[in-house]
């Protein structure tokens, strides 16, 4: 059973560095967020899948942070975006 | 049994997120790839989430964490991806292929009212 963990961790690794490709190609800014919102999405999946393969209770509760503070960010970005500061 | 429905599970999650992933690389404007992101990725992460928590157990401390990044992806995720698209269209943005655009045409027959 951890050893189907570890390949949906490595396989959600391997779906980041595809979408490193949106993220240096996009042509506006709103691209390069929705990749790097993605991205935060599949990195969170990742650590969770890795926790459970490595057995390391720590390493959920990082996943916990990323799931919740990348879509902030996201937020965040398209205040910024929306009020024309960048 | 457990491991069986762990590998569908987990199958069904990873086919998703990667047609998500080809969608955000091959659509042609920023609003279609808003949609991939928002509907493929969520129904692709929803299903790993749930074989963790099927594989662990719903109440160990893994499960438990998984099932709290899906509500929170069910909840955060359409939020961060309107914020995002309405701040693509106050940009400027442009639509590739629209046929009609209904806030520009509401907006213009608005101020010719107006006057």
């Amino acid at each position: 059973m951890n050893d189907v963990f570890l390949a949906v961790a490595i396989a959600e690794v391997a779906i980041c560095a595809l979408l490193l490709g949106r993220l240096a190609a996009g042509p506006t800014v709103s691209d390069r967020i929705v990749a790097l919102n993605t991205m935060a999405t599949q990195s969170a999946l990742a650590l969770l899948a890795f926790a459970v393969f490595a057995g390391r209770s720590i390493y959920p509760d990082v996943a916990l942070w990323l799931a919740s503070f990348s879509y902030l960010g996201a937020i965040v970005w398209a205040r910024y975006l929306e009020r024309e500061l960048l | 049994m457990k491991e069986i429905a762990v590998i569908v599970l987990s199958a069904v999650g990873l086919a998703f997120s990667l047609s998500g992933v080809v969608g955000i690389l091959r659509m042609p404007d920023v609003y279609s790839r808003i949609q991939c992101s928002s509907k493929t990725i969520t129904l692709g992460a929803i299903p790993v989430l749930i074989a963790v928590a099927v594989g662990e157990g719903p109440i160990s401390e893994y499960g438990s964490r998984a099932l709290i990044v899906a509500v929170l992806l069910l909840i955060l995720n359409p939020a961060a991806s309107h914020a995002l698209a309405r701040a693509a269209y106050k940009t400027g943005v442009p639509m590739k292929g629209a046929v009609r655009d209904e806030v520009a045409q509401r907006r213009a027959g608005n101020r010719g009212a107006s006057q």
